[in-house]
This record gives C-alpha cells, structure tokens and sequence, in this order.
C-alpha cells in the first residue's frame, strides 16, 4: 500500500527527514512513534500529498505523492490530533458536508454490489454520539470532538487511514471504544498509519512499528520483536533469611537454570514471590533512541 | 466539479448562519440604492445652498468606480472570512487533502464569488450607475473591480493570522480602492505615485476616457494576487 525509498525532505537547507526507507503492507496497522519534532507530522504530510517537494520516492497506493489528482483523496481517511470541524455547526451538517465532498457513485461493496458510502446514523452510534449528532460542534467536549474527528475519516470508506494520536483527551472507556473501533477497520482490511507518544496504544494495534528521531527510522519491527531483540525477561524473587528479614534478586529469564540461589530457595521451600517481566515498549525506545517520548 | 460545488454551496448556507456576513452580501444592493438616490440629492441640495450647478455631477464617474469595487469587495470580503474561519479551525487543510483538493478549494473560495461578483457587478452597475458609461467601460470596470476584490482577499488571508485581524486588515486593504480618487484629484506626474494600485489605473480609464488603460490594471492586479498568493501557499503549508 505504501513505499517510501530514500526519502528526504528539508524546510531549511538541513534535512529534516533524511533518508528514510520503508513499507507498509495492505491491511496492516502501521505505527509511527517518536517525539514532539521528530518528523512524524512532515512524513504524513508528504504521505498525504501535502509536501510535494522532497527526494527520493513515496509511492501510497501506486501513486507517487508529489504527482496525485483529486481521486487520490478517494481512498484516504485522515484523523488529525487536533479538530477540524465546523464549529457553528451540528455534528451531522459537518459529515454531510464532508461526505459530500467524495464521489462514491463508482464504488462498489464487494459482492452486494451498489454505493458505498456509510451510514451517519451508524457512525455516530458506533462512538456513542448518537444522541448528540444535532448538538453544535462548539458545544462537543474534547473527548466527543475526537470521537467525531475519527468518524468523520471513515464516512468515505477509506481503503487508507491516518490516524494522529486518536485517543489523546479520551477517558479509559472511550480510549477502549475507539481502540476496538481501529481494530475493527483492520479487520475489514483497511490499512492503519498511527501517529502516537502512547507506547501501550501501539504495542496493542500496531503489526509494525517505526521509532522515528529527528527525521530518521532507528527501528522498525513488531513491538514483540523489538522488545525481545533488546531485553530478556527478567525473573524476579524474594526470600526470607534466617532473621526474617526479606531478600530479593533477579536473573534473566533464559539464565534462570543457571541461577544456584534460586534452585536452594526453591529446593528448601524459602521462595517468598517469584515473577517475570519483560521490558516495555517505551524501555526499547529509550534504549534505542537514547530518547524520551515527550 | 463535483466537490467544488458541494464546497461552494456549504460557503452559501454557512453565511446563511451567520448574520455579519449575510448583511454584507447583501451591502452592494443597499448602497446601490443608496447612491443612485442619495448622490443626485445631495447634488441638487448643494445646487440649491450655493447656486453653483453640478457640483458633483463631475464626480459622477468616481463614484461609479467606487461602487464597482464594494460590490466584489464585499462579496470576496465574505468569501475571506469564511476562509480565515476554517483557517483557524484547521478546516482548510483538511479540506485540501479531500477529493475538493486545494484547488478545488480556491475555485470554491475565490474564482466562484469572484466570478458572481463580476456578474452581479455587471448587472448593478447599468441599475445603479450615475454616469453615463458605455457597455465596455461597464465590462470594464466590472472586471477590474473583480480582480480588486481578489486581490483585497488575497491580502487578508494570506496577511492576517485569525479572523479578527482580517476584519480589521480588510478595513485597511479597502484603501486600495482610493488609488481611483488620484485621477481625478492629484496632478501628473504626482498622481503615478499611486500607480501600484490597480484602482489608479480604472480612474485613468474613465478620466481619460481610454478603455485601454485595462490593460496596466489587469497587469497590476495579477502581480499583486502572484505575490500574495505565494505569501498565502507559504501560510497554508
């Protein structure tokens, strides 16, 4: 779905994205992760068609980005951090409007055949909204903006999504609504880009992700491979000595039949707790970085 | 096309909701009704105060000019509006990244209010003219007012970072509009100090009675909108 070689970009005459290369499989969820200015929002741009002046190739849905038409927006849905929403107006004027912007009439669903375009009514009670979809958009909290800010990528039905910190201001229910709602697009085979700081987010959605610092990729893999590749699992446990005073040790995980201590304690009955851990995702990306997501 | 005309509809029913706008849509109607009254009575109570006669008869023409630029001032006045409100909402680059694209948003935004500003302009001008013009000089006139207005839109948006401060910068810009006064009223060579303004060049029109001097005001309109609109994809990107 998407191909990005030797991609380069520059505001000033120093590079700001610097050769970059990767791909992005159709059906996929792809993360993006990195700090504020690392490059994260200038690559979506060029991804979008925004920023057609750079080097190198980025080719999204067989087009090459610097050289798209109007139907390159067909089959894109954004979601940007911030709203983008009429204010003064309903919730449901803004996707009638926006929705009225793409020509669907040469889409077809599947088998069934016909126009494809969703259902406003459906939308809004998938995220909740349902009985707020006549409320003025000024008057929308910042969680209900984000909700709406995500649906109103999907009223196209996008083969493409971008997707910008889509659970940033939600509460932990809605956080999950919307998480389920992104695991669901995948499921019908939509291809995913996520822009986010939140490491738990992408562990759970992404398939892939990119730690992206100052306009370049310094990792790229499935969260489960970064994590092992660079930390083992450590075990850690504790034990009472003879003057009930607590103990505790750890070794790592594929060192553990080596750890004598640990068969003693085992063997005499001692072991007061004994548990695993592995590294997180945002561990990884500091020790690869040398970078905190802030 | 399309895309260019659900967005150039949606412009209409947003100004629809908003009162300001509505009104100064519909300002080039009000004035025009104002001046083809207001302006012969005003000269025939000077005529009867000072026993001069025509006092403003030869100014007849300046006024003319002046209500062919209002008329796509205003109308390209609410198209900046709208946009400086989706510019502060991020609307506008959303809108870019649709199947309306960024140039389907300036054909909707601009060259749309643009032309029915020249349109209307051609319809009210021969209504509510004071002087006698001919059909070139109402061709004229309505089309260098045009591009006056986009030029003036131009200068807002790409000039002003939020709706406010366009408000206040159209008010400013509007004096673009008086480079047709110097004409009338500033002696040559002084009066080419003015000459950057489009306006100076449709004053020269009709004081010299020359349909050619469109052409220099054409060429300065379209340098004008060429700087702005660089200044304005530097904002926007």
């Amino acid at each position: 779905m998407i191909q990005v070689k030797n991609l380069t970009f520059s505001y000033t005459k120093k590079p700001f994205i610097q050769d970059m290369n990767f791909e992005v499989e159709e059906g996929e969820i792809f993360g993006f992760l990195g700090p504020s200015g690392a490059g994260k929002s200038t690559l979506q741009k060029i991804l979008l068609g925004m920023l057609p002046g750079y080097q190198g190739s980025a080719v999204v849905g067989g087009v090459e980005c610097s050289k798209h038409d109007a139907e390159f927006y067909q089959d894109i849905g954004v979601d940007f951090e911030y709203s983008t929403m009429y204010e003064k107006l309903t919730a449901k004027e803004n996707l009638e409007f926006f929705s009225s912007l793409y020509d669907t009439s040469g889409k077809t669903d599947g088998a069934q055949g016909g126009k494809k375009k969703r259902d406003l009514d459906e939308l809004f009670a998938a995220v909740g909204l349902e009985n707020d979809a006549e409320k003025r958009v000024s008057d929308y909290s910042k969680g209900m903006k984000s909700r709406l800010n995500f649906i109103k990528a999907l009223v196209h039905e996008p083969k493409l999504l971008f997707l910008d910190e889509p659970t940033s201001g939600l509460d932990p229910a809605n956080s999950r609504l919307m998480k389920d709602m992104i695991l669901e697009e995948k499921r019908k085979g939509k291809t995913i880009l996520l822009t986010t700081h939140n490491m738990q987010d992408a562990a759970e959605l992404c398939d892939r992700v990119a730690f992206i610092v100052g306009g370049q990729i310094y990792a790229l893999d499935t969260p489960h491979n970064l994590i092992m590749s660079k930390g083992a699992a450590k075990v850690t446990y504790t034990w009472l000595d003879d003057e009930m005073i607590e103990h505790s040790a750890s070794c790592d995980l594929l060192e553990l039949s080596q750890d004598k201590r640990l068969k003693n304690l085992i063997a005499e009955n001692r072991l007061q707790s004994i548990h695993s851990s592995e590294p997180t995702l945002n561990d990884i990306f500091i020790e690869i970085t040398g970078r905190t997501l802030v | 096309m399309r895309a260019i005309r659900f967005s150039f509809i949606h412009m209409l029913r947003f100004v629809r909701k908003d009162m300001m706008l509505l009104a100064a849509g519909l300002s080039p109607f009000l004035i025009g009704i104002a001046m083809h009254l207001g302006i012969p009575f005003i000269d025939r109570q000077l005529t009867l105060f000072t026993g001069l006669q025509n006092v403003m008869v030869p100014y007849f023409g300046l006024f003319d000019i002046l209500y062919t630029a209002i008329t796509p001032v205003m109308f390209c006045f609410v198209a900046a509006m709208v946009m400086l409100e989706e510019h502060d909402d991020h609307i506008d680059r959303y809108l870019f990244i649709t199947e309306l694209g960024r140039g389907g948003y300036f054909v909707s935004r601009l060259m749309i209010p643009g032309i029915i500003a020249f349109l209307v302009t051609l319809i009210l001008l021969p209504i509510f003219g004071l002087s006698k013009l001919s059909a070139v000089d109402i061709l004229f006139l309505s089309l260098t007012g045009t591009l006056q207005g986009i030029v003036i839109t131009l200068l807002v948006v790409s000039l002003s970072t939020n709706k406010l401060e366009g408000m206040a910068l159209t008010k400013m810009s509007s004096l673009i509009m008086l480079g047709a006064i110097a004409p009338y009223f500033i002696p040559r060579p002084y009066g080419y100090l003015l000459s950057f303004m489009p306006s100076f060049w449709t004053g020269m029109m009709i004081t010299e009675n020359s349909p050619m001097f469109v052409i220099p005001a054409i060429i300065v309109s379209a340098v004008w909108m060429y700087i702005l609109w660089k200044r304005f994809e530097t904002k926007i990107r």
